[in-house]
């Protein structure tokens, strides 16, 4: 199967790090992620204290793929998570997406082709939640 | 109330990606996603928001974030100021009293929240597909939705439309957006009122 990551909403780990401090801070959402948005080192200082078990803050974003793929092995990915969008573009080829929950809890439980081009594809978007992620799969 | 759309994916990032081959609205809705700040809405208009179940929600914790100054920080009812904003005060006050005395007896945050009324202000982060967006206006723009909850659908579609005006010119409560109210006996029958309001919204 082959994955192409063809769009995926803006500061996607900034919004990581806004749902992780909108839990238990006084402050906005809407401040946090205005002043998160100026200050990647924070973000990523906030992401090295993610535990990604607690799904729900990876799930404010979708990231959007053009999959090759047979209906065969379509199937077989829903099958493993519903959570997967697909819309058919033709023989071959799919729309594809989730949110950054969906990927990285397919990843972690399908040590598989599929979950490995997913992380592969997602590097440059989220690529302080990927490095950990490696991290914890070997 | 504050509404703030904080991020989103453009259809066009998906249209351009397919090139010549076009899918219509109803195929993208799902693949689109739309991120708000909801800020100062009551937690009783939280509530009715999360039983909308295809969403993702980060809320201000009760158990984290202790309750300062509760009077400056809640809802008020038109319908309350204008019949009994007395009364109302008079248990605010006293929810407050007891809520702080609480605290002062050493009752953790996640007991002493007990006896937060529902008028308590909560922010939060939303995020929706595109496709559950389109049903939750339907129904929360609707005349029978409560008050708090349809400003906050209206105030959230506005932003929408702003952000995706091909995609969401048609949205709005189902009657605007079918041309025919879903609501049976219910029905309020101003649908010449409500396509008026949501022809100009904006």
């Amino acid at each position: 199967m082959k994955l192409e990551l063809v769009a995926h909403n803006t500061g996607v780990e900034a919004l990581v790090a806004t749902a992780m401090l909108t839990t238990t801070s006084s402050s906005r959402p809407s401040s946090i992620y205005h002043s998160l948005s100026k200050d990647p080192e924070r973000v990523d200082r906030l992401l090295g204290r993610l535990e990604v078990q607690h799904g729900s803050i990876l799930g404010h974003n979708r990231l959007c793929w053009i999959a090759e793929a047979s209906e065969g092995e379509v199937l077989g990915i829903l099958l493993k998570n519903r959570f997967f969008s697909f819309t058919r573009l033709d023989d071959s080829r799919w729309l594809l997406s989730s949110n950054l929950r969906t990927a990285i809890r397919y990843a972690q439980e399908n040590k598989d082709q599929f979950g490995r081009s997913l992380l592969e594809s997602i590097c440059d978007v989220v690529p302080t939640i990927v490095r950990d992620i490696r991290v914890r799969l070997l | 109330m504050k509404v703030e759309l904080l991020s989103h994916i453009l259809s066009d990032q998906i249209r351009s990606a397919l090139g010549e081959l076009e899918l219509p609205d109803v195929e993208l809705l799902p693949h689109l996603s739309f991120t708000f700040a909801v800020e100062e809405v009551s937690r009783s208009c939280s509530h009715q928001l999360i039983r909308h179940r295809l969403a993702s929600y980060s809320q201000q914790s009760q158990r984290f974030i202790a309750v300062r100054r509760l009077k400056e920080h809640t809802v008020v009812p038109e319908t309350v100021a204008d019949n009994a904003p007395q009364l109302f005060d008079a248990f605010i006050e006293a929810a407050s009293e007891t809520y702080q005395g609480l605290l002062e007896r050493g009752v953790p945050r996640e007991d002493a929240r007990f006896v937060l009324p529902n008028a308590t202000e909560t922010s939060l982060l939303v995020t929706m597909d595109g496709r559950a967006l389109l049903h939750f206006f339907g129904l929360r723009c609707c005349n029978r939705a409560q008050w708090e909850i349809r400003e906050l659908a209206d105030a959230m579609l506005v932003h929408v439309r702003a952000a995706e005006p091909g995609l969401y010119r048609g949205a709005g409560p189902y009657c605007y957006q079918l041309g025919r109210c879903l609501e049976g006996r219910f029905s309020c029958g101003k649908m010449q009122d409500v396509k008026e309001k949501y022809d100009h919204l904006a």
